[in-house]
């Protein structure tokens, strides 16, 4: 008899020990689910490049993804003909709540505001950068999709 | 929702140790079946402690840090609780303590999660730290004790307080490490330059501790050495360089170091020497193999037999009572911690944290599967503590502040993680983890499961005699049911008690330091309900009580009226008597002489074995003796009278089973030829070989067990194991039996002298003669002495009062 008790009190002592585990996992996964539902609708915010061609002609794009690659290959985010860049010339990267400018080695070089990037650095609305014979302007809208007003 | 999460585990924790409390509690009332007993109240203090400690942290926690790791701190509540619970099992004193231990770790606990600056101290500070730990550990040097007075000096203190500096220098090591690589890491790339300042610390505090034969946590050193060095540089060479220093130094500390040849050996191969030096690995392998699936529950199972069950083996502790379920569950709960700590430092906000979380949740892994391996032989045995779980108060703290070290990390998750342009190490380590928690839990299996039913039979198994004082063992009967050797007592305190003493040698005991011998131990299965009981009734009881069911009573053909006629002849001589049915085999009485009482074991039992008259043996089936003139009926069945060649004489031998060992439920010797070719043979094997004269030239299979009590069939007959031959024609034996007839008696008899070199032997055989109408019966007597009016007497007197009703 006491026998039996303590058997059904040792069966609810392992059941105890694994709904401990069981519970864990289980707020884990969902903990798991949510993060994968926040970074789906998470939107990193869109930069728009004004992509000088010829004297006053400019061609605007707008990326909404977090990498914008760009150089000759026809595979790049934004790809240019111009003898002057190389196949994956430079990058834009968005992270640590910033767009991020990074040349890749390029043969010809990846100019900021004139100065020759070295390693990645920070844009923000208003810098330009040349790659090749390409001059770009950055506009870098808030993550709630908007432009920042012009103080000027 | 993580102060959700946390609170909701450290309620199922509590319902966890709320039961296991419980359980406790109960114990003694399932041992000893029944509800009147003392029960145990005394651990519920120490829930009391742990409910205090959890519920005060928590809310600590939910108030100042509410973006804390939510897994971290239940995990590590539950496996604390449990370790003191179990330590307070297995002694209430140093529960006691540890509970204290507990109360001190919530106040430092407190304050660590208090100030916001506990890990920028830890860095800035690191020098200072780890010198001040060096210290601590070198003054051990000089200073150190040991709390239990004896072993390696690695404490420091007095007066009931005691710490071990070595537990704290592990963390200090890693903090160090990780502060001084962080700072260093982005300006020198080269390996070299970068590593020696470290290479030179840890050598020192890695010699301190060779110095201090602490080899557990030497290696331990070492292996958070490498892991370090490989997260922050993550190159893979650190790892084989240190896995190469690593063999090494365990071979040159194989041939130059006794006690790490002590422990490889003990390792390598503990069976060939199981009470010596690889006691307790043997021991902690039979509790967890006592534990099985299912574990004996808490407070049932015996770990205390282990050796340092509370600290160096607890695992084995917790492997008897909670078995494998639970284990695989502690197992879990580890895995559980290092998931998190890996995952604090790979979200870490600067490489010092990040660092820090991986070296921290390196040491929980390492020191874990070190002393987790070196319960199951995975690996060699050290000396470490089981995080958590061991007694021990630097253990205990340290493991805390390692946890504290890992939720103050994970509280940074607002911050972007640094960035990380190697993750493959903390992959790695995370793999290399898992997997050898994923071992453990296999081997775990393999000695609980696979191998646990076959270990538990070893007579080294000490559960077995502490099952005896719980379970009746079965009463062995004579023919006309009278108890020859029964159970007295009452569960908890049944001892052995023999009736009849002078039947030691041939039924033999059942005693907790000798062992078994006879009778007791060749019916052990039956006598202890583990054959003939049905197999659902011996699951049960193992499920309920870890023991096997109540004994089974073994009826015996012995006849208590004639053995007491043959014992009284026999008194204060040399030898051994036998009275046989010769047709059915059943032996009514085996005498040896002379004998000892079982009862007194506990006071004669050392001397017995050097005892000069060997009272152990059973003299009629394992005493040899020459066959000398005995032989002489046997030659004239086969022969007549004349002289035989060595060829007939070997016939005779073979003839009448002289050649080989008769198989009875009582090991019997073989026969031996002596340096001068004369063939030594039992009394048993006279008698069957008379029996043939007796009953027609057929000779049968001896048999002393009858028949076993079983519940379900009642009294089933025990078969004999030998087979009967045919030794002769009946004409012949019959002619050759009334040859050697006693004029004037309904009985033959022969009288034969043998010379050995101990001492002279005489031999007398009789039986009954072939138209006796009744069974027909055998008595052979053989007397270590030249004594024939004796040996003669003996016989007919025995056998005529065998034959009247």
């Amino acid at each position: 008899m006491t026998a039996t008790i303590v058997l059904i009190l040792r069966l609810l002592l392992a059941i105890a020990l694994y709904a401990f585990l069981g519970w864990a996992l289980w707020t884990l996964l969902q903990e798991f689910k949510q993060q994968g539902d926040k970074l789906a609708v998470q939107k990193k915010p869109a930069i728009t490049l004004y992509i000088q061609i010829d004297r006053g002609m400019e061609n605007v794009r707008r990326f909404l993804q977090p990498e914008v690659m760009i150089g000759r290959d026809p595979n790049c985010d934004l790809a240019m003909i111009d003898e002057a860049l190389s196949a994956h010339h430079a990058r834009l990267t968005h992270h640590h709540g910033q767009w991020w400018l990074e040349d890749l080695n390029s043969t010809n070089g990846t100019f900021l505001n004139r100065e020759k990037l070295n390693t990645a650095a920070v844009v923000i609305t208003g810098d330009q950068f040349k790659c090749g014979n390409t001059v770009f302007g950055i506009q870098v809208e808030d993550s709630d999709g908007l432009s920042p007003t012009n103080a000027s | 929702m993580n102060r959700v999460i946390q609170g909701r585990l450290l309620k199922l924790a509590a319902v966890f140790l709320f039961l296991q409390t419980l359980i406790i509690t109960l114990a003694p009332a399932v041992r000893l079946r029944t509800w009147e007993v003392d029960y145990r109240w005394s651990q519920w203090l120490a829930l009391l402690a742990w409910g205090l400690f959890a519920v005060l942290v928590h809310l600590f926690i939910s108030s100042r840090l509410p973006d804390v790791d939510p897994y971290l701190f239940p995990a590590a509540a539950l496996l604390s609780g449990w370790g003191i619970l179990t330590v307070w099992r297995l002694d209430a004193g140093f529960g006691a303590r540890q509970a204290l231990w507990l109360l001190v770790v919530m106040i430092v606990f407190v304050f660590g999660l208090g100030l916001p600056t506990t890990l920028e101290f830890l860095r800035k500070y690191k020098y200072l730290l780890l010198s001040g730990g060096l210290l601590l550990t070198a003054l051990t040097l000089i200073f150190g004790t040991n709390p239990a007075g004896y072993g390696p000096r690695l404490w420091l203190g007095c007066c009931g307080v005691y710490f071990q500096p070595s537990e704290p220098l592990k963390l200090l090591l890693v903090a160090y490490l990780a502060a001084y690589l962080a700072d260093k890491l982005p300006v020198k790339l080269s390996a070299f330059p970068l590593i020696y300042p470290t290479l030179l610390v840890s050598g020192i505090a890695i010699l301190l501790l060779l110095f201090q034969r602490d080899l557990g946590t030497a290696s331990i050193f070492v292996a958070l050495y490498t892991v370090i060095i490989y997260l922050a540089t993550g190159r893979r060479r650190t790892i084989l360089i240190s896995a190469v220093i690593l063999i090494f130094m365990g071979f040159a500390g194989y041939y130059l170091v006794d006690i790490i040849r002590l422990r490889l050996d003990s390792w390598s191969n503990p069976w060939s020497d199981p009470v010596g030096d690889s006691y307790q690995i043997i021991q902690s392998i039979l509790a967890i193999a006592n534990g099985g699936l299912e574990g004996r529950g808490p407070g049932l199972g015996s770990p205390a037999l282990v050796p340092v069950a509370i600290s160096d083996f607890i695992f084995a502790a917790l492997a008897e009572e909670t078995g494998l379920i639970g284990t695989v569950g502690l197992i879990a709960i580890f895995g559980m911690i290092l998931i998190r700590g890996l995952r604090a430092a790979l979200f870490a906000p600067d490489m010092f944290r990040r660092l820090l979380a991986g070296g921290v949740t390196a040491y929980f892994g390492i020191q874990a599967l070190l002393i987790i391996g070196g319960n199951l032989r995975l690996l060699p045995l050290t000396g470490v503590t089981l995080p958590f779980l061991s007694y021990g108060g630097s253990s205990l703290l340290t493991s805390f502040i390692g946890v504290l070290i890992l939720m103050l990390i994970s509280n940074h998750l607002e911050e972007e993680p640094a960035p990380l342009p190697k993750p493959q190490p903390y992959f790695a380590l995370g793999i290399f983890l898992s997997l050898g928690l994923f071992t453990a839990a296999l081997a775990n299996g393999w000695w609980a499961v696979v191998r646990g039913p076959d270990l538990l039979t070893r007579p080294d198994n000490p559960r077995r005699m502490i099952e005896d004082s719980y379970v009746p063992r079965g009463i062995l009967f004579d023919r006309t049911n009278a108890p020859i050797n029964t159970t007295e007592g009452e569960t908890g305190s049944y001892t052995r008690v023999y009736k009849y003493p002078d039947l030691a040698a041939v039924v033999g005991y059942n005693h907790p330091i000798y062992s078994q011998s006879g009778l007791e131990a060749s019916l052990d299965e039956y006598l202890r309900g583990l054959r003939g009981n049905p197999s659902t009734i011996i699951w049960w009881n193992h499920l309920l009580y870890g023991m096997a069911p109540e004994g089974l009573d073994v009826r015996l053909s012995l006849d208590l009226s004639l053995q007491s006629r043959a014992d009284e002849m026999m008194l204060g001589h040399r030898g051994a008597v036998i009275l046989l049915n010769a047709q059915t085999g059943e032996i009514y009485v085996m005498s040896s002489h002379p004998t000892f009482n079982p009862s007194h074991l506990n006071e004669i039992g050392a001397r017995l074995n050097k005892d000069p008259n060997k009272p152990l043996i059973n003299r009629a089936v394992q005493g040899l003796y020459p066959i000398g003139a005995m032989i002489e009926p046997f030659e004239q069945a086969l022969y007549g009278n004349k002289t035989l060649t060595e060829d007939e004489l070997q016939t005779v031998y073979e003839t009448f089973g002289f050649k080989r060992a008769p198989l009875l439920r009582i090991q019997a010797a073989g026969p031996v030829t002596d340096s001068e070719n004369n063939l030594h043979i039992s009394p048993l094997q006279a008698a069957l070989a008379s029996a043939a004269l007796s009953n027609h030239g057929s000779a049968p299979a001896p048999r002393i067990a009858m028949a076993v009590n079983t519940p379900n069939e009642g009294w089933v007959v025990l078969p004999a194991l030998g087979t009967p031959f045919e030794a002769l024609q009946a004409p012949a034996a019959d002619g050759t039996a009334q040859a050697l007839r006693v004029s004037g008696q309904n009985y033959w008899a022969h009288l034969g002298y043998a010379e050995s070199e101990e001492s002279p032997v005489t031999w007398f055989i009789t039986g009954t003669l072939p138209n006796w109408q009744a069974s027909p019966l055998v008595v052979v007597v053989a007397l270590e002495e030249n004594n024939a009016p004796l040996a003669q007497r003996i016989g007919q007197e025995l056998l005529v009062d065998a034959l009247s009703p």
